[in-house]
């Protein structure tokens, strides 16, 4: 009897433990009407007065200020120096603490005038020479209020194109170690050499000044580009091309030297719309407004007095959302039914763009997916819609190509419907009869097994799964399913061995069809490696389509906007249609929460303007 | 007894040197390196990367110089700007002069910190977490495993244990949501997530306030950690103490004319407790250095997550900077363990 009584005891005690947590919360009690009489014209009326749920108390202003607290995922900010960030956190508070010679409009994707505001190209167009901004000062937080640097003389420093000149070669310098420099490789002339170049031998300095930044004058910088391509400006405005604060890196007369530590707080100086005022590492950084910002179009100054970055994982940020703590926050996974459901949540839910776009790639040299029909036959067979209704359920766009859709040269679903490969079930049964018969087999049982390898995630497994079903059902061929380690399957992929599917995603560096169509598919780009440099693919992909890399190389370099997107277009349909590389399958979009008090942007390229962003309460 | 415990400290670098030695071979082992990128970097940014790291030297040397680097202290005036040349252990002696040891080496991961300051800022939250976790289950166990035992087969003891059950079965990532639900978004009464100190700590890793701003903080988390460790630590008190409760000596305590308390707290716990603190060192080492599961879902920076992202990220330094750690505060408290027993148990002696 007593036996049974403490049973039942443990299992109330579980139960209310259970239940109080599946039950709705306090905060959203549902509006209950209200009977009420009124007097309309002299007769009484009964009517139903529905009294709305309190409100939340707004924040409380306790004249500090407007705050605004936002979360970056889980993990410390690696680093805030603008030559070796490669992090959406760094480069997010970077983008605040410093403004590029350009800056990208986060909304429409337009390259703005930023520090340079205005510039000419010479006749070849591969000398920029940019006409900076004056009279803006360097400043740092001195733990009480923020300040003007001063120089030896007790001026005021302002950002020149020295600054500038300063911190490309920086970037460029090989004893810096920059993890991102190759992009300005890419572009701007003499940084490739420095990079690859010998910091003992005695040209070495001949290299520094090789690199095409100079300074002209205090507020002129002149650039040198490889040549005249149309995303030159974008990649000089990106986080790896700004001004750097040469005195505390290096030192000079009065001030000491602070090496690798010039970002820590107390030593970082800024530039832009933000300060940094305290960094508590894996905690919270916090950022406030720079007074001596004057403001630039495309960065004006900031409404918000403070921001204070958190480093909290998605469920946990959403949590601290719920209560009150955080102003926006992402949604997990397992949360977005129960948001799209509740009527206050739902209200404050964006559904944002997302620059990535989420692909399986084919070994193309590797049995039995060497044949280009059943590669075709695979994509045509994977239900894109459905897998995004029943599997993902944030309202992504199904993928008929692999350039995200508002990068610049990219092809749209709207302007371009028919572009690339479409989901079709019948398709796909011909184009499997096409390769049995190209490799004179009967059936399907007879093809070789045929692995699909993805790295280890429950997302990507169950979007695998889906994905291998949907093959069973259409084709009757069942792909193994195989994962691994993030760090191992890179190296799996990227390996002459790589399976015959492989699953990967691609994020856009800077906002234009060169950075997808050339840097990640071309022959040496990032998912078909080319080791040894002989212009022969040996890894990933393991694809060479001679009128493929011709067209991408062409429309690096195109002006006219008009070819430039039919070239990439051709370009998309041989990789997708023709010899049917990838199977792209969807473009990410983001989910977030934002208090209603927020009057906020929503960014297209990965990170916020947060200077454009204001508290009304 | 000096003898045991110097002898027990020279065993305890012996351990850590293979420790070391096993770790930085399997590290090395595994395919993968830390400079791996969905976009792989050109060849000459990995050369470059390699070279600022050192890891294109050969494997014993880079082996030699990490070792040199932790065990060799140094005394010098160098200001701190170098991220190479940084210390776990600064004391000031003269003027500019420090004594310096201790260089457990950069993180490849995070590019303004070395492994000196990670273990410096969040070892002191992972060690407060864990003390406090620790303190709450002793205080929640072992009453409910000596009530239990003295009132054997009793409707106590059989709470007892199915609370005790209840925490085992129950672990903190399912109690962890639920409680931040429950107290932290519906009623609103204490934060879901964050910790309430900042460094620099006093005395390694006492906080400098320690008012209800820093304690509203710990109270889920340490009781989510506490009650799962107070189940072992119940039972086991539980069980060793039934035993000890059959033994002759406790009848002649009784009959005596000794008070049961009496009987119970001096002469019974004492025996029955040893069991409790072998099992209470590895679990203190274990908490202290950083739960990775409890510290996600309540966003605490503390250590615990740098023993697995570091291995995702293939961070050598941090790496063997935790392993070590961990490897050195197992053998400390195995090491207290011992001492203890001595205590506890007069038969016991070392010499």
């Amino acid at each position: 009897m007593i036996k049974k009584l403490s049973v039942i005891l443990s299992i109330v005690l579980l139960a209310s433990m259970l239940l109080t947590a599946c039950g709705p919360t306090a905060t959203q009690a549902p509006a209950a009407p209200v009977k009420e009489t009124i007097i309309v014209g002299g007769t009484p009326e009964v009517v139903y007065v529905t009294v709305p749920p309190e409100e939340p108390p707004p924040p409380v202003d306790t004249g500090e200020g407007k705050t605004l607290r936002v979360s970056f995922g889980y993990g410390d900010v690696p680093t805030l120096d603008p030559s070796l960030s490669t992090d959406t956190s760094s480069v997010q508070v970077v983008d605040e603490l410093t403004v590029g010679v350009t800056r990208l409009d986060e909304v429409t994707l337009e390259l703005k005038p930023g520090m340079a505001k205005d510039w000419d190209i010479s006749a070849d167009g591969t000398v920029y020479t940019l006409y900076l901004e004056e009279n803006i000062p360097w400043v740092r937080w001195n733990g009480t209020e923020v300040e003007e640097v001063l120089d030896c003389d007790g001026n005021v420093r302002y950002v020149t194109a020295e600054d500038f000149v300063y911190g490309i070669k920086r970037t460029c310098d090989p004893r810096t170690a920059s993890d991102y420099a190759y992009v300005l490789g890419f572009a701007l002339a003499g940084c490739n050499d420095l990079l690859a170049g010998d910091s003992e031998s005695e040209e070495f300095q001949a290299l520094i000044d090789g690199v095409g930044a100079k300074a002209i004058d205090d507020y002129t910088l002149e650039l040198t580009f490889l040549t005249p391509a149309a995303y030159n400006l974008n990649i000089a405005g990106m986080w790896i091309a700004r001004a750097e604060p040469s005195w505390i890196i290096e030192g000079d007369d009065c001030t000491e030297a602070r090496g690798d530590r010039w970002t820590e707080p107390g030593f970082n100086q800024a530039y832009g719309p933000y300060v940094l005022k305290e960094w508590i590492h894996d905690s919270t950084l916090t950022i406030v407004k720079n007074p001596f910002w004057p403001g630039i179009d495309s960065a004006p100054q900031a409404k918000i007095d403070t921001i204070v970055f958190s480093m909290l994982d998605t469920p946990v940020a959403f949590a601290e959302y719920e209560a009150g703590n955080l102003d926006v926050s992402g949604i997990p996974q397992a949360d977005i039914d129960r948001v799209k459901a509740d009527p206050v949540l739902s209200a404050e839910l964006y559904q944002g763009f997302s620059g990535c776009t989420y692909y399986y790639g084919f070994n193309t040299s590797r049995p039995p997916v060497d044949n280009v029909h059943l590669r075709r036959a695979f994509s045509h067979a994977v239900d894109r819609q459905a897998l995004i209704d029943n599997v993902l359920k944030a309202g992504q766009l199904p993928a008929q190509w692999f350039c995200r859709p508002g990068m610049v040269a990219c092809p749209t679903p709207d302007n371009n419907p028919d572009v690339g490969i479409k989901t079709d079930m019948a398709a796909a049964q011909a184009e499997l009869e096409l390769a049995l018969a190209d490799m004179g087999l009967a059936s399907v049982d007879e093809l070789p097994e045929i692995v699909l390898m993805y790295n280890t995630s429950e997302g990507h497994k169950n979007i695998a799964e889906a994905i291998q079903q949907m093959w069973v059902d259409t084709l009757g061929i069942k792909v193994s399913l195989t994962n691994q380690e993030w760090a191992v399957y890179l190296k799996t992929v990227k390996s002459a061995d790589a399976p015959h599917i492989w699953r990967m995603g691609w994020c856009l560096d800077y906002p234009d069809a060169n950075n997808w169509l050339k840097e990640v598919m071309s022959v040496g780009g990032s998912s078909n490696s080319d080791e040894n440099a002989d212009g022969v693919p040996d890894g990933g992909l393991i694809w060479l389509n001679e009128t493929y890399e011709q067209l991408v190389n062409d429309g690096a370099v195109e002006q006219d906007p008009d070819k430039r997107l039919d070239m990439y277009i051709q370009a998309e349909n041989i990789l997708v249609y023709e010899d049917a590389a990838i199977i792209p399958l969807y473009f990410y979009t983001s989910l977030s929460v934002s208090k209603p008090y927020l009057d906020r942007t929503y960014s297209m390229h990965g990170h916020d303007a947060y200077e454009k962003w204001d508290i009304i309460k | 007894m000096i003898r045991f415990i110097a002898q027990r400290i020279l065993w305890t670098f012996v351990v850590l040197l293979f420790l070391s030695l096993i770790t930085f071979g399997l590290m090395h082992a595994v395919p993968g390196g830390p400079f791996d990128r969905e976009k792989t970097l050109p060849p000459e940014t990995i050369k470059v990367l390699n070279e600022k790291y050192h890891l294109d030297d050969p494997l014993w040397k880079q082996y030699v110089d990490y070792l040199v680097g932790v065990l060799v202290p140094r005394v010098n005036d160098n200001p701190p700007t170098s991220l190479t040349d940084s210390y776990l252990i600064n004391i000031p002696l003269w003027g500019d002069t420090e004594f310096h040891w201790m260089n457990f080496g950069p993180s490849y991961r995070s590019r303004s910190r070395t492994v000196n300051d990670i273990i410096r800022e969040q070892l002191p939250i992972s060690f407060q977490l864990g003390v406090l976790s620790i303190i709450m289950s002793l205080i929640i166990g072992m009453p409910l495993g000596v009530i239990a035992a003295l009132k054997q087969n009793t409707v106590w003891d059989y709470l007892g244990m199915s609370v005790a059950i209840f925490g085992v079965s129950v672990p903190v990532i399912a109690m962890g949501p639920v409680l931040v639900w429950i107290f932290g978004v519906a009623l609103k009464w204490l934060p879901p997530a964050g910790w309430g100190s900042k460094p620099p700590y006093l005395m390694f890793f006492v906080p400098r306030q320690l008012g209800w701003d820093y304690w509203r903080y710990t109270i889920l988390p340490v009781f989510a950690l506490g009650v799962s460790h107070a189940a072992i630590i119940a039972r086991l008190t539980r069980a060793s103490l039934l035993q000890v409760i059959r033994e002759d000596y406790i009848r002649t305590a009784r009959s005596k004319g000794l008070t049961e308390r009496i009987v119970v707290t001096r002469h019974a716990l004492r025996n029955a407790l040893i069991p409790v603190i072998t099992v209470l060192g590895p679990m203190f080492a274990a908490i202290v250095t950083g739960t990775f599961v409890a510290e996600q879902i309540f966003g605490i920076p503390g250590l615990g997550k740098y023993f697995i992202t570091s291995i995702t990220n293939r961070d050598y330094p941090v790496i063997m900077g935790t392993t070590l750690l961990y490897g050195m505060m197992l053998l400390l408290a195995n090491l207290m363990v011992d001492i203890s027993y001595a205590w506890l148990d007069p038969r016991i002696r070392y010499d």
